[in-house]
């Protein structure tokens, strides 16, 4: 009882002092929304307003065909801003980053040398972003070859074994599907940290933690009391965060809340824990802060937000295994999108809930000596 | 008001030893420019490949071995078998597989009466960035497997010569490792700025220095100078590693290229300056540097996530940011061999980005004494 009116007190001491300050207000509550928003918007590997140059000659009709249906069609090509004038170089438009895509047929023109039966069709494809050139260079070869067939009433014979593809979980392939889930546990994922790091390494800083610790308390209820209430602050993050995803971007949720939460919660525990074991290294809140960025910025590399991880070498992965966020994004993605696979739900909360016990454990151990 | 040298260098002398004194900013500062360089050169494929798929083989004949051996065969897939069509959807579920594919029986009957025979293949599209590339390889298979198994070779209207110009193999590293750059020098110069110059505030040493005969301008310049030395460090470290290790051609002008380091430079340290005058406090000065340079830095500056496939208001917005300037500048000196001519637009606008961060910061500092 002693126990849970004194944690009541470390919390409302914690919350006042997070809420009265009106950065702080900002950065815990707006600002991850305002993230989440942009982010969100902006972010995603689609290609799209690639600037494309084909090299016309007055009677090439398929080609002008190729080059309407590409700016037309959708948002994947743009016409380049550049004179249309075919005795310019496409590879120095190329270099000088005027366009992004060259068509050049043989001399004459393509409809007049398929006519011929040699038409070797050049694609120049800027490959700065290895990303798209591929994805652009299987799109233009589909069009070319589908309006080419079309206006010189060429069928080609039809492949005898036909490819029936379903795209599961997500049918429009629809990015911010694939992008939310990550920005969200990014963002969780900072706030958690660097609150509860910043929080404890201040009060040590300011000499007030030494106070705590000569007060009649146990060592336990200082370490429950300072970590508990950012675990309860962070998590209130954690629905402003989902219903701005699901408001504004549209974003299923096929599992259960309840398992949605419970996932959540051994993330900010882990989170929390981390923190915490941070702040036990920092003398001062500047290294509390650095501490914490050494962290994040490996922490969203290794997450599968900006890279898939399945490619990278074992030792990588191995890495991306002790990243509580690879856990959490795999977690987000599997229950939000696909509603969740028991198995999978287990095992990954369950490394989530033993790297918090770890975490905290360990800090535990290094608040005793320091107290000591 | 005269500059003396000998005050700002004092200053700076001080804060190396607050750097090096400091573990946490050495590791910051050396370590992680260090450990991104080998995480993003060694660990970065953006090439998919072995992609687990699910097969479920019901018509297990000849035919339908040698399709489920032709996707084996690539270097794309890793065949996991399965039982039933079910469990093959229940592994990508569980994470185990990203695709399926289901043979109905009959395939090989169908495929010898000559008829047009349909497999089906279920993908995984939570995982939206390895769909687009299995859709390219399915394409490339079926063709393969028609002409292995019933010799389906039509001849093409277009014989497509492709080029990949810049990166002819593809290479991620290559696209990659130029990107760097904007990051580790946003870390460096930005964020450690905002942070020492917050804490002179926070703890009233500020104050403390502009009672000294030493002049604001000199005590900026001092305060600066070794996280602009550290900033230029890591250059030259990302550059060697890139040119020895990873073998990246540099195909531009390096002074070009360098001008640019030292335009990004000067206007991220400028704005780390304009954060901490503004907010005088480590901690919202970190959150606004996070928010203001390291975020945006990574995500909004082209560096993976392209801008042209942005919505049209970020194409104008990215421009304020002075890491969308400098990641032009890095990738086009090292891949396209860009030149001044070609550069001028984003030097340009660095140079005047910098002008603006360095007289609002120098304004708000002088401001702020005066009251």
């Amino acid at each position: 009882m002693m126990a849970v009116s004194l944690l009541r007190g470390f919390f409302r001491k914690e919350f006042m002092q997070a809420v009265r300050d009106s950065h702080m207000k900002f950065i815990l509550f707006l600002s991850p929304v305002i993230q989440l928003f942009l982010f969100g918007v902006a972010i995603s590997t689609d290609v799209k307003n690639v600037r494309l140059w084909v090299k016309t000659y007055s009677q090439d009709y398929v080609l002008q065909h190729v080059y309407d249906r590409s700016t037309n069609s959708n948002n994947w090509f743009v016409p380049a801003t550049t004179t249309k004038n075919r005795d310019i170089e496409p590879f120095e438009l190329l270099s000088g980053g005027k366009i992004d895509v060259a068509v050049v047929p043989p001399p004459g023109g393509l409809t007049q040398a398929i006519g011929r039966g040699n038409a070797d069709l050049q694609l120049l494809i800027d490959a700065t972003n290895v990303i798209q050139a591929q994805s652009v260079e299987l799109y233009l070869k589909n069009i070319i070859t589908s309006v080419s067939g079309q206006d010189l009433k060429i069928t080609p014979p039809e492949n005898p074994i036909a490819l029936t593809i379903r795209v599961l979980f997500n049918p429009t392939l629809q990015t911010t599907y694939f992008m939310i889930p990550g920005v969200m546990c990014m963002l969780m994922c900072v706030v958690s940290v660097i609150l509860t790091n910043i929080s404890i390494t201040r009060e040590k800083e300011r000499g007030t933690f030494e106070m705590l610790i000569s007060a009649p308390v146990s060592a336990t209820t200082v370490i429950l009391g300072k970590t508990v209430p950012y675990v309860i602050i962070a998590m209130c993050d954690v629905p402003l965060i989902f219903l701005a995803a699901v408001i504004l971007f549209g974003i299923p949720v096929q599992g259960s809340l309840l398992i949605l939460f419970v996932a959540s919660l051994a993330f900010v525990c882990s989170c929390v824990a981390i923190g915490t074991l941070i702040s036990t290294f920092a003398k001062n809140q500047q290294q509390a802060m650095l501490g914490g960025v050494l962290f994040l910025f490996p922490a969203v590399m290794f997450s599968g937000l900006m890279f898939p991880l399945e490619n990278m070498p074992l030792v990588m992965k191995w890495i991306a295994y002790l990243d509580p966020l690879s856990h959490f994004l795999s977690l987000l993605r599997n229950i939000m999108l696909k509603g969740g696979e028991n198995n999978f739900i287990v095992l990954h909360v369950g490394v989530l809930i033993l790297m918090a016990i770890f975490f905290v454990y360990v800090s535990f151990k290094r608040f005793k000596t320091t107290l000591e | 008001m005269i500059f003396i040298w000998d005050r700002a260098k004092a200053i700076a002398q001080k804060e190396i030893y607050h750097i090096l004194r400091d573990p946490f900013t050495l590791i910051l500062s050396i370590g992680l420019p260090i450990f991104m360089v080998l995480v993003f050169g060694f660990a970065i494929e953006f090439n998919v490949k072995n992609i687990r798929l699910a097969v479920f083989d019901a018509d297990k004949t000849q035919f339908s071995r040698r399709l489920i051996d032709t996707f084996s065969r690539s270097d794309y897939f890793v065949v996991d078998q399965v039982n039933s069509p079910e469990m093959a959807q229940q592994t990508l579920m569980s994470e185990r597989n990203r695709a399926a594919l289901i043979i109905s029986s009959g395939f090989q009957k169908e495929l010898l009466a000559g008829r047009t025979t349909a497999v089906q293949l279920l993908l995984d599209g939570s995982d939206n960035s390895t769909v687009a590339p299995i859709l390219s390889y399915l394409t490339t298979i079926q063709k393969m497997v028609a002409k292995r198994l019933v010799d389906f070779d039509p001849p093409q209207n277009v014989n497509f010569k492709t080029r990949f110009l810049f990166n002819a193999e593809l290479n991620s590293r290559w696209f990659v490792i130029p990107g760097l750059f904007v990051v580790i020098m946003t870390i460096l110069s930005l964020l450690l700025t905002a942070l020492t110059v917050a804490q002179e505030w926070e703890n009233g040493s500020m104050e403390l220095l502009l009672s000294t005969p030493a002049q604001p301008l000199e005590i900026i310049v001092g305060k600066l100078v070794p996280y602009a030395l550290l900033g230029l460090g890591s250059v030259i470290f990302v550059y060697i590693v890139s040119r020895l290790v990873f073998d990246i051609p540099f195909r531009g002008n390096l002074s070009v290229f360098g001008v640019g380091c030292i335009l990004f430079l000067i206007a991220y340290l400028a704005q780390g300056l304009l954060i901490s005058i503004l907010t005088r406090s480590q901690h919202v000065a970190m959150q606004f540097a996070i928010i203001t340079g390291l975020l945006p830095s990574q995500l909004l500056s082209g560096f993976i996530f392209p801008i042209e496939s942005m919505p049209t208001f970020f194409h104008y917005f990215t421009m304020i940011m002075p890491a969308r300037w400098f990641m032009v500048i890095a990738r086009g000196s090292y891949l396209k061999g860009s030149t001044f001519v070609d550069l001028w637009l984003p030097l340009l606008i660095l140079a005047i980005s910098c002008c603006l961060l360095l007289f609002f910061a120098t304004k708000k500092f002088k401001k702020d004494l005066e009251i």
